[in-house]
């Protein structure tokens, strides 16, 4: 297993580098598009300014040279400073920033993933059924639903009309921990109602599959009982293609978290990255794709991990 | 080349006056499925709100009405779903939202197929480094969440909508260069085993006549599904400011125009467009789901797995006497619900018995009945299947109403069963040697220890070498022979007093076949077991079995001592058997088959169910069921049994 994961870890390298320089890219592209010195210095700017702001910004060199010195800078943590207030650090920025959106996300996943799995196991045990029929019809509803949409609703039920939960707002961890989690609630639930129907939905219907197979078929003639066949034989062969699902939804969920977090008034990255792209705050927006992008590898390499503590025949070939 | 030197490939167009074309089968299935039907409802109006949105709006979708009383208002005879902060019409701008939304439809999904699916073709087709190449490439591009490579998109140029939607056309091309490649690659597979098909033939016609056929169901069940995504993530940039202008009647815009509102002035605010975007999407997933339903591809809906039980009427007739007798089945039929409300009778009137140390055989072709008859005497009938009629006893107790935990303290325990596909039986995700232990520490009362030191010795008992390090490994690293020796130990472990074997033999070679059925036989003397060896092989029977059944379309058509069947078989299948094998077979050339398949349950023939391929049949075959009629201690169903019929050598039969 330790090598397995040695090799999983050693494939994320190339990712990384592929999202780099996508991401530096963009920034190229953003320049073709439109003097980023320009917006710098303002409307009237004079060609002094500009003059400047390129030459400190290194936009004169060749591309390869910028992006060696670039990617040489992100590596070591540096991801520049904001185009538009030179005091501010985007790695502070985003430091900032980053944590509700985590949060967030996070709880989400843990809500839709655990929720998502026990309800698609109920579903799988009797298909057809009615408990079976009204998840179904449930899951279909939600995932028709943007998560925003969600956390309107809820925001305004939960929040406005029963009082239960502040309706908007979010309490940072180092303030208050209950006060942090009470504020996690309701978005998280936004968030991870869609990852529990798709959860739900993948799963029941693998674990169907599963429970139809010639090994369950084999167990029950062992004279296995009902709970050890769905957990123990049913369960881990179905889980193979959630994971795979749950990857891409957790993917989906970094993106979508931008806005739950309008919606509840959260300052996180969604509300920073919305306002560099209308601002064109080139450096904000690099350094926040960046960390996106990374956070996304993260989740895809917890993926294959999983993957291989399921599947003894990826964790043993490879 | 021309097309009609390729008989065997599908073609559409040659039988175009046929009643139930599976074009008009494909509406017919849509229109019955009420989801379906809804779905197309909405689509209709959300098409005439496209196409023609006055004709449905019934104010002027930016027409401001600020007097006071008319902001924020609920839905009234005026303004059917109240109006916004600007006393606009929400009715009326929500219909006129349907236009951006197929808008967004149509950008992103010209970039997604057009980009996507020649991709896919391409590497599928291509295959090899470039293919692995692009693919990992397409990967990175899946993994990254929609909404990012969209503002990505939006960065580089600039927001609106029509930018959001190439980034997010680009991000769904991904999915169908996925899902093209996956087509392609398969149908190429299928295309080079049967390589005469493809010869001379350019890769255009290839990929217009076989690929792009099979494609198109896939594609556009994807379609219908990726679309209500798009709109999703068209509403959720919308929301977020850099989709839509702000004053577009769209639906993402109206509900940013509601977040700051709806605390304040009612949930009302966001209920409009959110309703509109949560149905269409809801249509457009459930459109696909119906497509998918009419094409007939997902069968995992009724995936049923324990049957619930059902009243079986009793047997008519009684069971065998005797302390020897362990299993005794009497009168079981078995039946399936089709899909279409029809049932199918898979067993009819099956009886049988087995004796310690006896071995019976059950022969019969594929789809006699065979495998089916020893699940379901064990109460493991596949759903949605069920007995309804019938006995069973086990070692003189009535089961044929044990309920599923009844069941578990008898299977594995006092009777063990070896099933045909060795590998596929073991669970791949579990270490064999833990499945090994289940029955010992089910059934034996053993703790792990004890059950592990136990499952080593019998995996030596079954020869399988070196069994402390196999009980560690996983089923897909044993092959076909080592697990089904791993098979034999698991339905012995417990002392059974019966072991079914269903083709224990058959997917092996023939050197371990002969060492599997020694290694049975010598079980069984040690023990006294009884065994049931189901098989289509007579070779098998000759070799092993003492007495045996033969079954033929759901029913016994034969009982008989091991040696009456192979010297005086009394019915004409039973006949027909012993002339296809290889040994029987005088002249030279190919092996001798039975003219004909076995009828599906769905179709049974009125008389006799082999009088369509009965040498021996004459009219009365065709219209009377003939009965299980008792010969001496032997069985037989036969209309012409007992009267003027000789069942010829095969060498006359050839003459
Ligand atoms: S009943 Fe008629 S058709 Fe059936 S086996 Fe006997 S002779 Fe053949």
């Amino acid at each position: 297993m330790a090598k397995y994961i040695g090799i999983r870890v050693l494939a994320t390298i190339p990712l990384l580098f592929a999202i780099a320089v996508v991401t530096f890219l963009i920034a190229v592209a953003m320049e073709a598009n439109g003097s980023i010195a320009g917006q710098v210095c303002g409307e009237g700017a004079t060609i002094e300014c500009i003059a400047e702001v390129e030459e400190s910004l290194g936009l004169n060199d060749p591309l390869p040279s910028r992006f060696v010195s670039w990617l040489g800078d992100v590596v070591q943590g540096d991801l520049g400073v904001s185009l538009l207030d030179r005091n501010a650090g985007v790695g502070e920025l985003i430091g900032e920033r980053i944590w509700p959106s985590l949060s967030i996300v996070g709880l989400s996943l843990i809500i839709g993933i655990s929720l998502g799995m026990l309800m698609g196991i109920i579903a799988a045990i009797q298909p057809g059924g009615l408990v079976d029929r009204i998840f179904s019809i449930t899951a279909a509803s939600v995932i028709a639903a943007p998560g925003f949409l969600i956390g309107m609703m809820l925001s305004w039920g939960i929040g406005v009309e029963l009082g239960w939960l502040s309706p908007i707002g979010y309490t940072p961890f180092g303030e208050s921990v209950t006060g942090w989690f009470k504020s996690l609630i309701l978005p998280s639930i936004a968030l991870g109602m869609p990852t529990l129907a798709i959860v739900q939905r993948q799963l029941r219907s693998s674990m169907a599959n599963a429970l139809q197979s010639r090994y369950v078929l084999a167990a029950r003639a062992r004279g296995v009982g009902r709970a050890t066949l769905i957990g123990r034989h049913a369960l881990p062969n179905a889980m193979i293609p959630t994971i795979t699902v749950i990857g891409f939804r957790a993917a989906a969920a970094i993106g979508l978290t931008t806005a739950i977090e309008i919606v509840f008034g959260i300052r996180g990255m969604g509300e920073l990255l919305v306002t560099s792209i209308l601002n064109r705050n080139v450096t904000v927006l690099q350094g926040g794709m960046l960390v996106v992008g990374l956070v996304v590898a993260t989740v895809n390499l917890l993926v294959d991990i999983s993957y291989g503590f399921l599947n003894p025949k990826v964790r043993l070939n490879k | 080349m021309t097309e009609s030197q390729l008989p065997s490939e599908p073609s559409g167009d040659a039988s175009p006056a046929k009643p139930d074309s599976p074009r008009r089968r494909f509406w017919r299935r849509m229109f019955r499925n009420p989801l379906g039907v809804f779905s197309m409802i909405w689509f209709a109006i959300l098409i005439v709100a496209w196409i023609w949105p006055e004709l449905l709006a019934t104010h002027d979708p930016f027409k401001q009405d600020v007097t006071l009383q008319r902001l924020y208002e609920g839905p009234s005879g005026d303004h059917w779903l109240g109006t916004d902060q600007f006393g606009r019409d929400f009715y009326s701008r929500v219909i006129h939202g349907a236009g951006l939304a197929f808008r967004s439809i149509i950008i992103a999904m010209t970039i997604a197929v057009g980009v996507g699916v020649p991709l896919g073709l391409f590497s599928g087709w291509r295959g090899g480094r470039l293919d692995r190449a692009i693919m990992w490439v397409n990967d990175v591009f899946f993994s990254l969440p929609i909404i990012l490579l969209a503002m990505a998109v939006i960065i580089i140029l600039n927001p609106s909508l029509d930018n959001a939607m190439i980034g997010v056309g680009i991000a769904m091309s991904t999915r169908f260069t996925r899902l093209t490649r996956a087509v392609t690659l398969q149908e190429k597979e299928e295309l080079y085993v049967d390589s005469a098909r493809i010869t001379g033939l350019s890769t255009r016609t290839i990929l217009s006549r076989y690929i792009a056929p099979n494609l198109m169901s896939s594609l556009i069940v994807q379609a219908a599904i990726i679309s209500g995504a798009i709109i999703l993530i068209g509403a959720t940039l919308s929301f977020l400011g850099i989709g839509s202008s702000l004053d577009d009647p769209d639906w993402g815009v109206m509900l940013n125009r509601g977040r700051e509102l709806f605390r304040v002035h009612g949930v009302w605010q966001i209920v409009p467009p959110g309703g509109a975007l949560i149905l269409t999407v809801l249509a457009f997933n459930l459109l696909g789901d119906a497509i998918r339903d009419a094409i007939g591809r997902d069968a995992s809906n009724n995936a049923l797995t324990i049957t619930k039980r059902v009243s079986v009427a009793p047997a008519s007739t009684s069971h065998a006497e005797g302390d020897d007798v362990v299993l005794s089945v009497r009168d079981m039929d078995v039946e399936f619900p089709g899909t279409d409300g029809r049932i199918s009778q898979v067993l009819e009137g099956v009886s049988l018995d087995v004796r310690a140390g006896e071995t019976l055989g059950v022969v019969g072709e594929s789809g006699s009945g065979k495998s089916m008859t020893m699940l379901s005497a064990l109460g493991l009938t596949p759903a949605p299947g069920r007995m309804t009629r019938g006995s069973v006893q086990f070692d003189g107790r009535d089961v044929t109403n044990l309920s599923e935990g009844e069941w578990q303290q008898i299977r594995g325990k006092d009777v063990g069963i070896i099933f045909q596909e060795p590998i596929a039986v073991l669970n791949p995700a579990i270490k064999v040697g833990k499945q090994i232990m289940e029955p010992l520490m089910i059934h034996m009362d053993m703790n792990r220890d004890e059950a592990r030191a136990r499952a080593a010795e019998l995996l030596a008992e079954v020869r399988v070498p070196d069994p402390e390090r196999r009980l560690d490994q996983y089923p897909h690293e044993f092959s076909g022979g080592m697990a089904q020796r791993v098979g034999i130990a698991m339905a012995l472990a417990c002392e059974p007093k019966l072991l079914i074997a269903d083709e224990p033999s058959t997917a092996l070679d023939v050197t371990v076949q002969g060492q599997i059925l020694d290694l049975m036989a010598e079980v069984q003397q040690r023990r006294n077991m009884a065994i049931i060896l189901i098989t289509h092989d007579l070779g098998v029977i000759a070799e092993a079995a003492d007495r045996v059944l033969v079954m033929y379309g759901g029913q016994v058509m034969e009982t008989a001592s091991a040696g009456d069947v192979f010297f005086n078989p009394k019915h004409p299948y039973s006949k027909a058997l012993l002339d296809t094998m290889p040994q029987n077979h005088s002249g030279e050339g190919a092996l001798a088959v039975i003219p004909g398949v076995v009828p599906s349950a769905t179709a049974w023939p009125a008389g006799c169910r082999f009088a369509p391929r009965c040498a021996h049949a004459i009219d009365d075959c065709v219209t009377t069921m003939p009965p299980l009629e008792q010969v001496e201690s032997d069985m037989v169903r036969c209309l012409r049994h007992g009267t003027d019929l000789v069942l010829a050598d095969p060498a006359e039969a050839d003459a």
